[in-house]
């Protein structure tokens, strides 16, 4: 597991502490580790969107838990990211219908544009691509999730539109916005 | 473990009534059937328990269960078939946690059943090396004998992706890796969360990409092991190992014996080749520790052999020690002790006996200095521990041992630890303990320090070094305030409680609080939570008895106990927890100078008879000299002859320097010892010891449990028992001492000490027996259980009084200096420095709070120099909040700090032990006597 952070002082913004608050809160008393999974999703989008160790032990003292008990969860999560990603993370939908209507192309694509291979990042720390497995949107494949949000029905132009706007600062959500708002 | 080992703990845990039983069993007992024949079921076994306990050890294989683990269920080997009736449908149920069911039919080997664990193990395989015939645990591996069990004889699946090239983790100084061995099993994850509670290992990933973690990914030596070794006994295979390759079937001889480390009293089995020392294990079936101990006592015992034993007797010549033979030393030695004794008297002589030697060697010591010498002068390093324990509870109850067992630990409600930091200084109870409040279960700290147990604690009370009298009488007036008290065991079973009472409600609780630091509701809560409880526990360490009114807490936490009836029952009870490993033995043994063996009072005219009489030799009728006043008469020159079997009083008595100037006085000061001490080198005769793994006896661990120590190697060439050389000298000075050897010295000993009635050497057995032991051989769990020893318990009250050191220095040294243990190294680390342990843990720190760590600009791991009325040292600093501002905690394994330079001669007022717990001192940062940053 990466380190990282080991420069900054790790500690949510008093907003997402207030958050965390009422997370814990949902849970009966003595369960509080059955917060673990929304924090670490907070935690991931406050922190770079990835989860370092440090990261990881502060998620652990917030719930008075072992961080090993953390370690295993985030390790077991293909949505959290144990290593330094990118602004932009592409997770590109690689099984049967995304794949079967043409994954593989936007991947090799993807590749090509960014010059990076899967589960890398580009040297300006602006994209990391990634593949998953299916995101439940089959009727529109093939498709792509960056940040929270989903880009359907992709063509190579399609691709390359969104490659071009996510290099522009407004029209590029964080997934910080996205968990908030979407989930909370 | 051995397949052999597992089938001794079922038959012993579950002796075996009626084994079948005819189809027509009774309508009352319950029964399930095994291939159709009912056998008798026990209310909430497991299926897999039932079938071995009817039917043996073999008959289902198992790769995850362990026998000191809870049931888990994750390899499936153990599925057995489960019917409703007889050859009606079944489902595959995995017998390890699935409870047996009456009427059920289980068919543990049907051919389905067979199959299924083949294909299971098959699996396996694909992801294992196959290259036992150079593996490690080769023959003693269970994934091995298990393949061989279901009869695999070759893997069906194509060479597919695999883990085979996983690296090896060789980081450590004790523990390995090699997870290319790792089937998955969590073994050593549940081994790390339930017998050690240490949290290192868990299974990350998912799927294939599943593999064992060691905290963040870390090595073993970066990771927050502890070295327990606990994962390295569970593992089936040899994932997780260690250095000394302890499962490999190449240590065939094997010796059972007692850890010399503290007074758990861990059971240790050695193995050895050609008479070397090659692993340690913990036996399973151990009552005391179960498959489990500490890195002490499982891996630190390279000192054995290390080169700088001492392996000849050393003689004083033109001030210089210089090799002698025996014969030499003991001419020197017999010169001496005839010229003091003649020219002054045998009070000018004196010994002081040693808590890491044997019963028998003790009882040899206190035998020679009374009976040989003709003295009382004899004292042992318990007057620097636990001597208020004792005394207080003599005091209290009329015997100064544990009440109860540590197996008590399993009935009780409720534990209170007062002044112990049993994690490091106990590691097997303290496990035990840490346990129990990690289950959210009713737990008291008591303790200057954040300790790794008041974490876990429902109430820490965090009080001022100093005050443990203070606390308690605050908690003692809650618990008569709220009506808490047990009024029927006080009014059966105890005496003077109403002017006990009276004295306590007059207590001034705005001045208790302040001068104790803990606030009044936080004592309110632990004393209602303490008293309420239908079972409580308290356990107490050096924390309690090392400071000037250590006898009187001593008594008020017995007073606790009988005010609530914590007494005389599973459960309950006064549990100091022993230091070192025979620390109750040496006392028991008559190492004391006011009682003989067996605690009888020696200036009581019957009892002095009859020691007379048992000795063959005339004895004074009155008591010699405690410890502290050996050193006060050597200055005074009323002392002149000093015997210190392995004992290094220079490095860890307190107030170096006048102990150095006591012994410097000395006309003869002899030294039994296994490495050159700072006291050794002062001797004018040093005689080379054999360690505890050289010889035999026995050691009596802190629950009263006489357990054999078994030689597991002979005596390194050219060292003798300590006991063989007390009666070397006993003979030379004209006393007809037989050689040392513990089943006739036991005998002796059974015959004077009363609560050894019943002790044999040959029906001590593998877990010895707790005492009393009655002349019928049978042993005692529970004390106090009628009546006291003392008939009634006594309370008595006393006030809380400032230590003389805060009194007199507090104002020009305004900071509280105490001391704390590392679970690394034992006392001054003579032995465990010279193992691998110094390698995990290399120096000695000085705990600071943040806040004093500001106002003196002191750095994290910069060196501080500290300052009492008697000396100055640099140490290194470690900033923490585990300290209170105003308080300082260091450790004391590394005598070359010179932390003694600091302690003062201020001793508790009724036992005389050392006050270590307290010094004034004042801090400021380092001029650099050592660079910083040093080590790390």
């Amino acid at each position: 597991m990466n380190t990282g952070h080991t420069q900054q002082e790790i500690k949510f913004s008093d907003e997402s502490l207030e958050l965390v608050r009422n997370i814990i809160a949902r849970y009966p008393q003595g369960k509080q580790k059955s917060a673990l999974l929304p924090l670490l999703h907070l935690a991931q989008a406050e922190f770079d969107g990835w989860l370092s160790v440090p990261v990881m032990d502060y998620v652990a003292s917030l719930l008075s838990i072992k961080p090993i008990e953390v370690y295993e969860v985030a390790s077991f999560y293909t949505m959290f990211n144990l290593k330094p990603v990118g602004k932009c993370l592409i997770e590109v939908c690689q099984t049967s219908s995304c794949w079967l209507l043409g994954a593989e192309d936007i991947i090799k694509h993807l590749e090509k544009k960014l010059g990076i291979k899967v589960g890398e990042t580009t040297k300006d720390g602006m994209f990391t691509l990634k593949t998953v497995e299916c995101l439940g949107s089959c009727g529109t494949a093939p498709m792509l999730m960056c940040g929270a949000q989903f880009h359907e029905n992709l063509t190579i132009e399609k691709v390359d539109t969104l490659l071009t706007d996510l290099k522009t600062e407004g029209k590029r959500k964080t997934y910080l916005d996205e968990v908030k708002i979407d989930k909370y | 473990m051995t397949h052999v080992k597992e089938k001794d703990i079922t038959a012993r845990k579950t002796p075996d009534t009626a084994n079948t039983l005819s189809g027509n069993a009774a309508t009352d007992v319950k029964v399930a059937y095994i291939d159709n024949k009912a056998y008798e079921v026990k209310d909430g076994e497991t299926i897999l328990s039932f079938i071995r306990r009817h039917l043996g050890h073999d008959l289902v294989p198992t790769l995850c269960d362990a026998p000191n683990l809870e049931p888990f269920g994750s390899c499936r080997v153990c599925s057995v078939d489960v019917a409703l009736t007889e050859n009606g449908n079944v489902k595959t149920q995995a017998s390890c946690h699935t409870p047996v069911m009456a009427n059920s039919y289980i068919y543990p080997s049907s051919e389905r059943i067979q199959k299924l664990r083949k294909n299971i193990i098959e699996l396996v395989l694909t992801d294992h090396p196959l290259d036992c015939l150079t593996c490690e645990v080769n023959n003693n591996c269970e994934l091995q004998t298990v393949a061989a069990k279901v009869g695999i004889r070759k893997v069906r699946y194509p060479e597919g992706k695999n883990h085979l090239d996983r690296k090896k983790d060789m980081s450590h100084p004790y523990m390995t890796s090699d997870f290319s061995k790792c089937i998955n099993c969590f073994r050593c994850v549940r081994a790390c969360d339930e017998v050690q509670g240490q949290f290192v290992l868990s299974m990350a990933g998912r799927g294939f990409e599943s593999h064992i973690i060691k905290s963040s990914e870390v090595s073993f030596k970066e990771s927050d092991c502890v070295s327990c070794g606990a994962c390295a006994q569970a593992c089936p295979t040899s994932a997780i190992s260690d250095v000394f390759e302890s499962k490999s079937v190449a240590n065939v001889e094997k010796t059972r014996t007692v850890c010399t480390y503290c007074g758990v009293g861990c059971n240790l089995e050695v193995a050895t080749i050609g008479g070397k020392i090659k692993s340690i294990q913990a036996p399973y079936d151990a009552e005391v520790n179960g498959g489990h101990t500490c890195l002490k006592g499982r891996y630190a015992f390279g000192f054995y052999n290390h080169q700088d034993r001492l392996k000849t007797p050393l003689v004083r010549k033109n001030g210089e020690l210089v090799p002698a033979t025996w014969n030499e030393a003991y001419d020197y030695i017999e010169k001496e002790l005839k010229r003091i004794k003649s020219d002054f008297g045998p009070d000018y002589i004196a010994g002081i006996s040693s808590a890491r030697c044997t019963n028998e060697e003790n009882y040899l010591m206190q035998k020679f200095i009374r009976a040989v010498i003709g003295t009382n002068n004899i004292d042992a390093c318990a007057r620097v521990c636990h001597s208020p324990t004792a005394l207080g509870m003599q005091r209290t109850f009329g015997t100064g041992a544990a009440t109860n067992s540590i197996i008590d630990l399993k009935y009780t409600d409720c534990i209170m630890v007062i002044g112990a930091n049993p994690t490091d200084g106990h590691p097997v109870t303290g496990a035990k303990l840490k346990q129990f409040a990690m289950k959210d279960k009713p737990s008291i700290v008591i303790d200057p320090r954040r300790t790794e147990l008041a974490k876990y604690a429902t109430v820490h009370l965090q009080l001022r070094p100093g005050t443990n009298v203070a606390l308690l009488n605050m908690m003692l007036y809650y618990i008569i305030k709220e009506g808490l008290e047990d009024k029927q065991f006080i009014e059966s079973r105890t005496e003077g409680y109403e002017d006990f009472k009276n004295e306590i409600l007059k207590l001034n609780i705005d001045e208790m609080e302040r001068v104790t630091g803990v606030n009044r509701e936080l004592v309110r809560k632990a004393a209602i939570i303490y008293a309420s409880a239908n079972n409580a526990m308290s356990f107490h360490g050096l924390g309690v008895t090392e400071h000037s009114q250590g006898t009187f807490t001593v008594m008020l936490i017995a007073d606790l106990a009988m005010i609530t009836g914590n007494i005389g029952r599973r459960g309950v009870g006064v549990n100091p927890l022993r230091g070192q490993n025979n620390v109750q033995g040496t006392a028991d043994m008559g190492c004391q100078p006011h009682q003989g063996a067996g605690y009888l009072d020696v200036t009581n005219p019957e009892y002095h008879k009859k020691y007379e009489a048992f000795y063959h030799a005339k004895l004074p009728n009155y008591a010699g000299y405690k410890i502290p006043q050996m050193y006060d008469a050597a200055l005074n020159g009323k002392l002149k002859a000093l015997w210190l079997m392995g004992e290094d009083n220079v490095q860890t008595d307190p107030n170096t320097n006048h102990v150095r100037a006591a012994l410097e006085q000395l006309d003869l000061l002899v030294v039994q010892e296994i490495f050159m001490t700072e006291t050794a080198k002062m001797a004018h005769v040093v005689l080379p010891a054999s360690s505890f793994l050289e010889k035999s006896g026995t050691f009596t661990n802190g629950e009263r449990r006489i357990q054999r120590v078994n030689a597991v190697v002979k005596p390194i060439e050219g060292t003798k028992p300590d006991g063989q050389i007390v009666a070397d000298i006993m003979n030379r000075m004209g006393y007809k001492q037989t050689d040392y050897d513990p089943k006739t010295l036991l005998e002796e000993i059974s015959q004077i000490v009363p609560f050894f009635a019943g002790v044999k050497w040959d029906e001590l057995g593998d877990n010895g027996k707790q005492w009393p032991v009655l002349p019928d051989g049978s042993d005692t769990e529970i004390l106090h259980t009628e009546t006291f020893k003392r008939g009634k318990g006594k309370f008595a009250y006393n006030d809380w009084r400032e230590s003389e050191e805060l009194v007199t220095n507090g104002r020009e040294f305004p900071y509280i200096l105490t001391t704390n243990r590392e679970l690394e190294h034992y006392n001054a680390g003579t032995m465990t420095r010279r193992t691998g342990n110094n390698e995990i843990l290399t120096e000695d720190v000085l705990m600071i709070n943040p806040e004093d760590a500001k106002t003196h600009a002191i750095k994290n791991g910069e060196m501080v120099c500290v300052i009492s009325a008697r000396g100055k040292i640099d140490v290194k600093a470690k900033v923490t909040d585990e300290v209170l501002p105003g308080i300082l905690s260091s450790t004391f394994h590394f005598p070359e700090i010179k932390m003694n330079d600091l302690t003062s001669s201020i001793a508790d007022s009724e036992a005389l032990c050392p006050e270590y717990k307290v010094v004034a001192v004042n801090i400021r940062k380092s001029k650099g006597k050592y660079k910083t940053g040093k080590t790390s």
